[in-house]
Formats: structure tokens, C-alpha cells, sequence
């Protein structure tokens, strides 16, 4: 295989605050290849946000530490100067973002916004970056493109902004797509339909794709590989099957069991009890300790670090693959019996 | 007279009452801080005045203007007329001299006719430069009596015969006014009117050209067009075209928000005229708008204005008041003015002579004076029209009231006001009584001091407080029955008494707009025509007095009115005056000792001030 | 569009002729002096002040005046359209004078709207982008002192600066631009700043306030992540959405300043219509407050009418049907 698109080691992101400093993100490590969809997955404040934001340069640094290694291509993007950085942004990585009609500017008309993102990486006319852009909304789905361009943000309906946003961050054809919640402020019909879309264009243009959502299905849908993110750490990473069909760590079991399953007559849907840590004060161990049922003995002083302990896929829990099977299994038959 | 000078000029003496007394202008009357300090007159130069507001009455129009500063402006610059002053200070400014005639005449011996001689080689200026003839005098007396030109003082000239068959439209000239020739005008009265050769002094019986001025029958058309017979025109008359009357456009040397701007008038001959009445020295007179009133007098002061005819800030009074290097600048003359209250005859108390005796003595008019400012704003009256109306002839320690409670208390116990006659006004209607002034700063400082002093005799007074123009719409209205006010004054129309006494005639009462007050001389059928009570004693009329003195000439004339005012303050008793007022100006460095102060107008005498030219800026 | 532009003007017609009745039954109710009374000299005998009436066309009842008023603004009169008619106090047509003084106003209004234009909406988005400086708080002080600060204050402090004391400006008064440009510069430049200080410390808050707004909104994020320059961020992505609304209440203000820069005009003696339609009221003369009520009502109701169309123009999510 060749070198991974994305290669992410050891990164950490802190932010200074009057409370204190937060680590938003602390010690996060994974890879995402060409041709594959990377879903990231965990509740608000779990870091999966703000690690892309940081990756992109997009966080203000007057106030951010960001440590660790992140490689793109070959290039360290954290070693790089500020210009070097951007002229990433929209070439080799380009982004799109959760709310479309908020996250495109209302004054401009839309062609004239993908414009702006081709001339600002590219020396070409005005006539020939309108051209690109047209071809980009023709292909993103928009029915009649020319006229389509010329609209305003306002004038077009959600599923229709979102195809603009996606035209928009991948009309430089970068190596790298990153969607950050695409698709949680359309209607679910919508919603099936940008998913295929980001998928087609995976692969039609041979690209990397990370998926950021907190929402299972919309990552089970189109996702090959499956990070799960809690406080800040990834504390799962495998294959779609792996993740959804035999997770490995607490944290999992606790998100699968809370969402209803197509099918299953009258289960239970058991929330995880307590609340997410702190993020100020981190306390030593394992993040999800406090809330852990299977919690034992090192959890609340080693840090358990993500590895195979023998599932066949990353995770970091220290109980044993079997440990983890039986648990696992348990919890399943538990959960479609417990029927009144 | 000259209402509205005041309300600019008094508005802006605000609060005078700081500057101390003794310091700057000496002693009311006549005094002058500094007059043309005996240095040789320059000629040449600008002379430069700003002023808040022109404030003419008719739009500059002479058949119209009666305020002093356009009746200035005009005799001393623009209309000769055929007897006319000196444009100086104190009394030698309020004698008739000749002007466009060659003597002051008498009249016949019926008292009836008086005749004139025009000189030779007196011409309108440009664009006309002719000859003046009788015809065009005539024509000036005729502008008077139409109707829609509003001219101010048709009284005066009522008198010739043909007047009034004119001014109904029933005859085409004044029979009264003969013209033989082309320099002799005589006129022809149907009454004896001892002053009749003061208003052949004012601006609306000077020489007007039909050629121009006929072509304006509404009142203030022909102000900007205004031909001049002295030694000053319009800058730009030269270029009016005066072939008819469509071809005519306002001169532009007279903007009427702007400025006005004079020139010399080359068909203006001076071997015509007295060089000492009209020095003429400048070559140009500018005189300009500026609304910021504060930045004119900060202009005189740094030398790049020379005057304004506005009375300046009580702080600039102050201030040169009290600095050596500036007390000469500050320039102080009798204005010819009186400020006074009056009590209404007709409404209770005051109906009762006794009350208004008491009120009189009550009054503490040196209280009243420093509340006003001192002795530089005037000194304290004590008859009703200043000593220069009776061209210095009044007697000088005259003082019918002199402050005094125990004589106050001793005539209200006199009254059936007083019912337990202690001194006291007790009767219901010595309470409450409506008092109108104006809410200005000197009128406010006087108002306690005024309650303080009624109060002492019992009379409780409610003060009204208004703006100037509605304080006079207030006293005007007969129906108001206002019993007693403070707002009022009058100055002289020129130095008569008569001019003084129109305000006391009955006759003259009106539902509005009236000016008599006090309703001295007011009939039992007025008084239901005009809805006020009529007391039971009747109302004290000095109307016969006035008529008989009215037919009289100097100094005849005057010694008779002097009678109807002791008169009217001892026996009549509806005026209670407090202050004559003094013309308070600043003058520039160039202009502080070429400035000379015109009697007449109550202005400065422009035409006979000089500037330094090497002291303006 | 169209249809909205024309339903408006018909509108704004309606509204000024209801300014002008309205101003009309002022003069009359509120207590003054009655002009026939007022301008019929020392005696105001009824003969005279029917003379008078005549004259000035005080001779109908007041209904009638009116609304010979308004037909003779609609017709013209004797000196041409529209016709204002002649002022009760210097008997001159009114029109000639009005214009002249309306563009002295307009002198002044453009100039110090242009100034501070440029400093509220400079300070204002230098303060945003730098929040919590040096800078940042000094220019909020400068904001608050200009804004206390009245103008009369301000006008006379600067002459006595800079006329007085340092002796670099003229002092009060107007020059014609055509009669000498350098002089006309010299007597404006000090009335302009004045009159600009007060609103650009206003227009400062404003924009600092809209900014911080801006900077905040998700299209920015989507610009930078588009790899935008920062500098084309502020320029194309902040400062249209930020001067926008600055825009459209600029041009009320001008509009208010047609009748507004009464103070600024009487401190600096500008022959200007505020100080003019002043005067005018101060000596009852109707025709003049008329006619200078007519011509800002106009002014207003067009300059809302313009900025209402020009905010369609720079933000497309508002259209006019």
C-alpha cells in the first residue's frame, strides 16, 4: 500500500481559557488512505471538530497550543508557515461544513463564490473560473448549472446549498475531502442523497474522504473505516464491520445500545449514565472510567493506550479481547430480551 | 417705537447686572466713553459692520422702515430730504437743519401753509443722475398715502389737504401739495400740526424717481432698488437697467439675507450739503450678516469688523467695562428710549389714582436700575419721555416719586382698597393680580424685585413670563384687561413729544394691536366697544391737552408737552417709567476714534465716522 | 421593481404634503405674534394690517390659504416653479434664496458625511479586527467624547484653536467655491470636521459592533478554509455585510441634515437653509418655514426611498416587489 493521504501522531490541541487550559484533543493518532471514507464519530465536545479545525490551520493561534505531527502528502502541515498552510486550504484539502446557509455568504451570488476558490490557487481568468465552476455544480447533481450559478445562497433550498458547499471544496480536485456534520441540518431524504453524492465523488476523483458526524447511521452508511472519539482520544479505530459488528471498547457498547435498530421489535434503549470529563482538569487513567459498568482495577491510573490487543482492531481498553467478546455478547442477548 | 430694535438689543445686554456700577459709562444721559478723541479724520478705507439680522421693517422700502438703524442708514446715506440733522450726538443731533431745501421754513401765519425751496444741483444718483424736482417729493408724499405700500406714519402728513381723497382712490394727486416750478413744493394743511417739519424729515418724504419706484405698489418691493440722492448708493446701481419698469432687477450691492454694501454716489454733489451733517469720509461701507453673534463682537475686538449696530454681550460689556486698554472702545449714549410699567386705569385696584400713587412710591427704581445693569445701561426715569425729546429743556431735578414707604402707605390709605387704613391694600382685589414681562434676563431680575416692592403695600402680583413678541400680543388686546405689565418701552419717533403721547391718547385705543395700554382718555362707549369696565369715577383723558399742544411750534410746543408730562404723571398716573435707556455699542481699534453717534436715529452717524486704515486687519 | 419605486414616490408624496399641513397648523395654533400685527409697524391700525393680509395673502380664511399654498407649490406662482411665494420679512421670492442656501447645506453635508464615513467606518473596523487593544480602547474613548460632546462646544473650542490662537483658519463665514476655491476649502474644512466628529464617534461603535458580528459568522470560517488570504477576508467577506447597514443609515442622516446643520451653520455663519428656516421662525415669517419644510420633507422621504433600493442592491436576500 502506498503512504497513507493523512497521517495524523500524537496530537494535541489546548486551549488557554479563564477557567484554565482545556485539552480538547490529547495524544490523537490515525490515518486516512486515498479512496477510503474516514468516519469520525463521538457526542459534542469529544474533540472531532476541533481536530480537523486544527489540521487546517483554522484555529487562532493566540491562544492555541498544537502539538504533535500531522502529515499530508509527505509535508508536516504543523511545521508549516502560516502562507504555506493555506495554500493547502482549499487546493490539497478542501472542506465543507455543517449549516450551508449559514456557511455560504449571502451577499454573493454562489458561482461567484466557487470562483473565489479557484482564483485564489489558481491564475486563471474570470471567464475560465466560472467555466470550472459551472462543470463542478453540474457535477454535484445541480440541474442546469449556467443559470443555477448565478443564483444567491437564499434563493436555492438546503439540499441544494450543501451540494454548493461540496462543488465549492472540491472544485481544485484536492487529495483530501473533509465534512464535518455534511449532512445533521437537512431533511433525512436530503440527507441520503449528499451521502451518495460525497460517496460517488470519492470515488470518481481517487479521493480521501473524513466523515464527521454524530450520528451512527450516517456513518455506517457511506464509511469504510470508523474512528470513535471520547474526551478528546480516539478510543476505537477499525473497519466499518469491526466497529458496528464487534466493538471492543465500553464507550462503543454504550453509543450502539442507545440508538434503535431497524427491525427490533420493542427493545430498550439503555443510555450511558453520567457525563463526559472534564476537559480542564483531566484526571489520570482512562477517560471513560467514571462511567465505566466493567471498570477494574488499572483503569484509573494507567492510560490505556490504542492498540490490537488481539480483536484484530484498535481500541483502548484494558480488558482482554475475550473479556471484551463475552461482555459484548452479553450485553447484545441482554438488550433483545429485555422485552416486557 | 422701535419694538424690534429691542428685542435684539436687550436680548444680548443679557444680565448686565454684573457689570459694576461707576466703572465704564459714567452716568446715563448723554455721556460718551471716548467720541472722536480729537485726532484729524482720515479719509478713504472700509468701513466694516456685522450684524445678527438687518431687521428692517418694510424690506429697506423708506415708505416702510421705521426702526431706527433703516432710518439711520437711509437719511445719513441714501434719502436727502428737504430738512433733515446734523447725525450728531445729544441735542445738536435733534435740531432740523436744512438738507435738500435751502432754509427750514415757518409756517404761514394761519399756521395752515409751509413752503419749501429746493437747492439747485441736487441729483439722483445712478442709474438715473438727474436733477430732483418738487414732482418727485410729491410723488414721495403720495407713496404714503397708498394704501398697499403700508407706509408707517401716515398720521403725520394726514393733515395736507387731499390726503384722504387720495388714499380712497377718489382723487388721482394730493390737492394739498402744489408744485409751481421745478424747486418749489408747498403744502397746504387742513390743520394746524406743529411738527409737520419733523416728518418732512423722515425717510418717506424723501424725493423718490417715478420712474423706478412707481413701478412698486406693494409695501417692501422697492427697497432693493432704493435710487440714492446722497452721498452713498447701492455698489452695482450703476448697472440697474431703468428703462422700464420690466427691465428692472435688484441691485446687487443689497442682498436682504446676506449684506448690503455701499459705494460712493458720484452725482452726489457735497458743495449741496453741510459737511459737518454729512463728512462722508469712507469710500466703501460693507455691512454683513453674521449669525453667530458671539464671533462678531470677538471680530471688533481683533479689528477685522469695526461695528455692529447690535448691543454686544453682557460679558464683552464687562470686559471692556473694566479694561483700560479696552474702556475707551466701549461707546455709551442716551438712546432716546423709555422703559416703563403701566397700570391699567380700568381694572381694580389700579382704577382707584390713590393705589397708583402708592405704587409709584413704592417702587424702588434704583433697585430696578442695577438689575438691569447699572448706569451703564441707562439712567432712572422719572418722567415719560427723555430729556433729549425736550431738547434738554425739562427741568433737570423733576422727581414726582421719589422712593418713599411712609408716602406710599399715606396714599393707600386713602383708598377703599385699604379697608382697615393701615397702609395696607386688604380688599380681595389686591391679590392675584396678573402681572405680564418678559422672560429675558433683565426683565427677570426686575420681577422680584418689583413683587418685593408691591408687596410692602400689600398688592400681590402673579408674574407671567413670556417672549418678547408675546408679551406685547398679550398687553395689545384690550379685552385681556391686563392690569399691570413691565415689558413695554418706546423711544421717539423723531425729538416731539408728540411722538411719546401717541401712546396716551384715548382716541388711539384699538381691540388689538393697541398700544395704549393704560386706556388713558377712554370713553364710556369704548369701553363696552372694546369690552373692559368702566369705573365709576370715569377716566382720567389728557386728549384736549395733547390736542392743543399739537398745534404749536418750538419752543411753544415744547414747554406745552413738558405740561402734559408732569401731567400725566401726577394726575393721570398709568405710567410708571424706570429707565431711559442708553445705546451701548464696542467699536474696533480702526474705529474707536473716528466713531460718531447720530441722536436722531439712535444709531451710529455712518456717515460722518472715519476709519483708521492702518489699525484694521 | 418599478411598480414598488412609483407606489413609494406617490407615497412619499402623500407623506409631504401631510408634513406641510401639519407644519401649517403649527404656525397658526402654537402662540406668536400674528403677522398682520407683526409686520404692520410701530401702529397697527385695521386699515394697515388689512393692507397687510392683502399683501401677504393673509386675507383668505386659513383653509383657503393652504391650500392656495399647495397649488401654488404644485403650478408655481408669479416667480416661476415650484412656488414658494415671497417671505413676509424681506418681501423677496423665496426660491432663489432657498436654493442658494440648500446648496451651502449640501456643502456641508457632503463634505462631513464623506469624513466621517471614512473615519467611523475606518476606526470602527481597525477597533474590531484589533479588539481589546491600545488602539481598540482609545479609539471607544475617542467615540465617547465625541458623541458627549455638543457641537456648539465643539465649533466655537475649534475657533478659538484654530482662528484665535494659532491663527491657521479664517473664522467664520462662506466663500463661494467658483469665487475663490482655496478660501472656500479654508472656511469649510473646520465647520466639516465638526459636524463629522459626532457621527463618525457614532458610526464608529456601529461598524465595531457589526463587525465583531461578522467575524464571527460561519461564511468567514468557510472563506479562510478556503484557503482566502486574511486580508481578502476582511475586504470581501467582512466589510460588505458590515458596512451595509452603516450605509442606508448614513443616508438618513444626510437627509436629517438638510434641516439639522442649523448649529454648525450658526456658529460658522454659513448661509445654510437650517440657519435660514431658524431666523424665519423666530419672526413669524410663514412662506420661509414653509417652503423649507417642503424642501427637507422631500429630501428625507427620497433619500429613504434611494437607501430602501440601494440595500436591495448591496444584500440580495432583500428584494422589493
Amino acid at each position: 500500500m502506498s503512504e497513507p493521504l493523512l497521517e495524523v501522531e500524537d496530537l494535541t490541541v489546548q486551549f488557554r481559557t479563564h477557567d484554565g487550559i482545556v485539552r480538547a484533543v490529547d495524544g490523537l493518532s490515525f490515518t486516512v488512505e486515498r479512496g477510503e471514507s474516514l468516519g469520525v464519530v463521538g457526542e459534542s465536545g469529544s474533540g472531532k471538530s476541533v481536530t480537523f479545525m486544527a489540521i487546517m490551520g483554522l484555529l487562532n493561534r493566540d491562544y492555541t497550543l498544537i502539538e504533535g505531527e500531522v502529515r499530508f502528502n509527505g509535508y508536516d502541515l504543523l511545521a508549516m508557515s502560516d502562507k504555506e498552510r493555506r495554500a493547502i486550504r482549499g487546493d490539497g484539502i478542501g472542506m465543507v461544513f455543517q449549516d450551508p446557509m449559514t456557511s455560504l455568504h449571502p451577499m454573493y451570488r454562489v458561482g461567484t463564490q466557487i470562483v473565489e476558490a479557484v482564483r485564489t490557487h489558481r491564475d486563471v481568468s474570470k471567464d475560465e473560473a466560472w467555466a470550472e465552476a459551472v462543470e463542478m455544480l453540474r457535477l454535484v447533481g445541480i440541474p442546469s448549472p449556467k443559470e443555477r450559478a448565478r443564483s444567491y445562497p437564499h434563493e436555492m433550498s438546503g439540499g441544494m446549498r450543501q451540494r454548493v458547499m461540496i462543488a465549492m471544496g472540491l472544485v481544485l480536485r484536492p487529495d483530501l475531502l473533509i465534512a464535518d456534520e455534511p449532512t445533521t441540518a437537512l431533511d433525512v431524504t436530503v440527507q441520503a442523497q449528499i451521502l451518495d453524492l460525497i460517496d460517488d465523488l470519492k470515488r470518481e476523483l481517487n479521493i480521501g474522504v473524513v466523515l464527521i458526524s454524530h450520528s451512527l447511521g450516517v456513518i455506517a452508511d457511506v464509511c469504510q473505516r470508523v474512528m470513535v472519539m471520547y474526551a478528546g482520544r480516539a478510543v476505537e479505530l477499525g473497519s466499518r464491520n469491526e466497529v458496528f459488528l464487534t466493538p471492543t471498547h465500553p464507550y462503543t457498547w454504550g453509543l450502539l445500545e442507545s440508538i434503535p435498530r431497524v427491525g427490533a421489535d420493542h427493545e430498550r434503549l439503555i443510555p450511558i449514565s453520567g457525563s463526559p470529563p472534564s476537559l480542564i482538569h483531566v484526571p489520570p487513567g482512562c477517560p471513560f472510567n467514571p462511567r465505566c459498568p466493567h471498570r477494574f482495577e488499572p483503569c484509573d491510573r494507567d492510560r490505556p493506550a490504542l492498540a490490537d490487543r488481539g480483536s484484530g482492531h484498535l481500541d483502548a481498553c484494558h480488558l482482554t479481547a475475550e473479556q471484551k467478546a463475552d461482555i459484548w455478547g452479553a450485553r447484545e442477548a441482554g438488550r433483545t430480551a429485555a422485552t416486557p | 417705537m422701535k419694538k424690534r430694535r429691542w428685542v435684539i438689543a436687550t436680548a444680548l445686554a443679557a444680565g448686565a447686572g454684573l457689570v459694576v456700577a461707576g466703572c465704564g459709562g459714567g452716568s446715563g444721559g448723554s455721556s460718551s466713553t471716548g467720541g472722536s478723541g480729537g485726532a484729524t479724520p482720515q479719509k478713504g478705507g472700509t468701513l466694516r459692520l456685522e450684524t445678527q439680522d438687518f431687521g428692517y421693517t418694510d424690506a429697506f422700502d423708506p415708505t416702510g422702515e421705521y426702526l431706527g438703524l433703516g432710518w439711520g442708514l437711509l437719511n445719513q446715506l441714501m434719502t436727502r430730504t428737504l430738512v433733515g440733522y446734523a447725525h450728531r450726538p445729544n441735542e445738536p443731533g435733534n435740531v432740523l437743519i436744512p438738507d435738500l431745501a435751502e432754509s427750514v421754513p415757518a409756517p404761514s401765519a394761519d399756521g395752515l401753509t409751509y413752503a419749501f425751496k429746493i437747492k439747485q444741483g441736487v441729483k439722483f444718483g445712478p442709474p438715473l443722475n438727474r436733477e430732483i424736482t418738487s414732482k418727485d417729493i410729491a410723488f414721495a408724499i403720495e407713496r404714503i398715502a397708498t394704501p398697499s405700500l403700508a407706509a408707517q406714519y401716515p398720521n403725520y402728513f394726514q393733515n395736507i389737504a387731499g390726503f384722504k381723497a387720495f388714499s380712497d382712490g377718489k382723487a388721482k394727486t394730493i390737492t394739498g401739495i402744489q408744485t409751481p416750478d421745478d424747486k418749489t413744493i408747498t403744502f397746504k394743511l387742513t390743520k394746524k400740526q406743529g411738527n409737520f417739519v419733523y416728518a418732512m424729515a423722515t425717510p418717506a418724504a424723501s424725493p423718490m424717481p417715478r420712474e423706478v419706484a412707481g413701478c412698486f405698489t406693494k409695501a417692501g418691493d422697492y427697497g432693493r432698488y432704493v435710487i440714492s440722492s446722497g452721498p452713498y448708493t447701492f455698489a452695482g446701481s450703476d448697472k440697474l437697467d431703468a428703462s422700464s419698469c420690466k427691465t428692472l432687477k435688484p441691485i446687487s450691492g443689497f442682498n436682504p439675507t446676506k449684506n448690503q454694501t455701499w459705494v460712493r454716489n458720484p452725482a452726489y454733489d457735497p458743495a449741496t450739503d453741510d459737511p459737518k451733517a454729512r463728512g462722508a469720509y469712507v469710500d466703501k461701507i460693507t455691512y454683513d450678516i453674521n449669525t453667530n453673534a458671539k464671533d462678531i463682537f470677538d471680530k471688533i475686538e481683533a479689528g477685522t469688523v469695526d461695528g455692529s449696530p447690535d448691543t454686544p454681550p453682557s460679558d464683552v460689556i464687562q470686559k471692556y467695562a473694566t479694561s483700560s486698554s479696552l474702556k475707551n472702545d466701549l461707546k455709551i449714549y442716551s438712546g432716546d428710549r423709555t422703559w416703563y410699567m403701566y397700570m391699567n386705569l380700568t381694572t381694580p385696584p389700579f382704577d382707584d389714582i390713590h393705589v397708583r400713587k402708592a405704587v409709584s412710591y413704592a417702587t424702588n427704581k434704583a433697585d430696578l436700575q442695577k438689575a438691569w445693569g447699572g448706569p451703564v445701561s441707562g439712567s432712572i426715569a422719572t418722567h415719560i419721555a427723555p430729556q433729549t425729546v425736550y431738547h434738554d429743556r425739562f427741568p433737570k431735578d423733576y422727581d414726582p416719586y421719589p422712593y418713599d414707604l411712609t408716602k406710599a402707605a399715606d396714599e393707600m390709605k386713602q383708598s377703599k382698597y385699604d379697608t382697615n387704613q393701615d397702609g395696607v391694600c386688604d380688599a380681595s382685589a389686591c391679590k392675584n393680580i396678573f402681572f405680564v414681562t418678559r422672560n429675558l434676563p433683565q426683565w427677570s431680575a426686575m420681577t422680584p424685585i418689583t413683587q418685593a416692592n408691591l408687596a410692602k403695600i400689600g398688592i400681590a402680583v402673579t408674574p407671567r413670563e413670556l417672549p418678547t413678541s408675546n408679551a406685547y400680543t398679550t398687553i395689545q388686546t384690550t379685552a385681556n384687561k391686563v392690569p399691570i405689565a413691565a415689558n413695554a418701552g418706546w423711544s421717539k419717533d423723531f425729538a416731539d413729544a408728540a411722538t411719546f403721547f401717541v401712546l396716551q391718547d384715548g382716541r388711539n385705543i384699538l381691540a388689538t394691536g393697541n398700544s395704549n395700554y393704560g386706556l388713558i382718555g377712554l370713553t364710556a362707549s369704548q369701553a363696552t366697544k372694546f369690552k373692559v369696565p368702566y369705573p365709576a369715577g370715569g377716566v382720567p383723558s389728557l386728549d384736549a391737552d395733547i390736542d392743543t399742544c399739537s398745534a404749536l411750534t418750538d419752543p411753544e410746543r415744547i414747554d406745552c408737552f413738558i405740561n402734559v408730562d408732569k401731567k400725566s404723571m401726577e394726575q393721570v398716573v398709568s405710567w410708571l417709567p424706570y429707565l431711559f435707556a442708553n445705546s451701548v455699542e464696542t467699536a474696533s481699534p480702526a474705529l474707536t476714534n473716528g466713531y460718531v453717534f447720530d441722536q436722531n436715529s439712535g444709531e451710529q452717524a455712518f456717515v460722518n465716522e472715519w476709519v483708521d486704515q492702518s489699525k484694521q486687519k | 421593481m418599478w411598480q414598488y419605486i412609483i407606489r413609494r414616490l406617490v407615497w412619499s408624496l402623500v407623506v409631504v404634503l401631510l408634513v406641510t399641513l401639519l407644519a401649517f397648523i403649527i404656525f397658526y395654533v402654537l402662540p406668536s405674534t400674528d403677522p398682520t400685527i407683526a409686520f404692520a409697524g410701530k401702529q397697527p391700525t385695521p386699515e394697515i394690517r388689512a393692507e397687510v393680509a392683502k399683501n401677504l395673502g393673509l386675507n383668505h380664511s386659513k383653509p383657503v390659504q393652504y391650500l392656495i399654498f399647495v397649488k401654488h407649490l404644485f403650478l408655481g406662482d408669479q416667480y416661476g416653479w415650484p412656488g414658494f411665494g415671497k417671505s413676509f420679512n424681506s418681501r423677496e421670492p423665496i426660491k432663489g434664496e432657498m436654493f442658494s442656501r440648500l446648496l451651502v447645506t449640501l456643502q456641508l453635508a457632503i463634505g462631513a458625511l464623506i469624513i466621517w464615513l471614512t473615519l467611523g467606518i475606518s476606526i470602527g473596523v481597525l477597533s474590531a479586527l484589533k479588539r481589546r487593544s491600545a488602539m481598540d480602547r482609545g479609539a471607544m474613548g475617542f467615540a465617547l467624547l465625541g458623541i458627549s460632546t455638543p457641537v456648539f462646544f465643539l465649533g466655537i473650542l475649534g475657533l478659538y484653536l484654530f482662528w484665535k490662537v494659532l491663527g491657521i483658519n479664517p473664522g467664520t463665514g462662506y466663500v463661494g467655491f467658483r469665487d475663490n476655491p482655496w478660501d472656500w476649502f479654508q472656511h469649510m474644512w473646520l465647520p466639516w470636521v465638526v459636524l463629522a466628529l459626532l457621527s463618525a464617534a457614532v458610526y464608529a461603535r456601529i461598524v465595531r459592533g457589526t463587525m465583531l458580528d461578522v467575524m464571527g459568522e460561519d461564511y468567514v470560517r468557510t472563506a479562510r478554509a478556503k484557503g482566502v488570504s486574511e486580508r481578502n477576508v476582511v475586504i470581501r467577506h467582512m466589510l460588505r455585510p458590515t458596512i451595509a447597514p452603516v450605509l442606508t443609515l448614513a443616508g438618513i442622516d444626510f437627509a436629517l441634515l438638510i434641516g439639522g446643520a442649523v448649529v454648525t451653520e450658526s456658529v460658522f455663519n454659513l448661509p445654510g437653509i437650517g440657519a435660514y428656516v431658524l431666523d424665519a421662525v423666530g419672526q413669524n415669517d410663514l412662506p420661509v418655514a414653509m417652503g423649507v419644510t417642503v424642501i427637507a420633507a422631500v429630501f428625507v422621504t427620497i433619500m429613504n426611498l434611494i437607501v430602501d433600493i440601494a440595500y436591495g442592491f448591496v444584500d440580495p436576500r432583500v428584494r422589493y416587489t
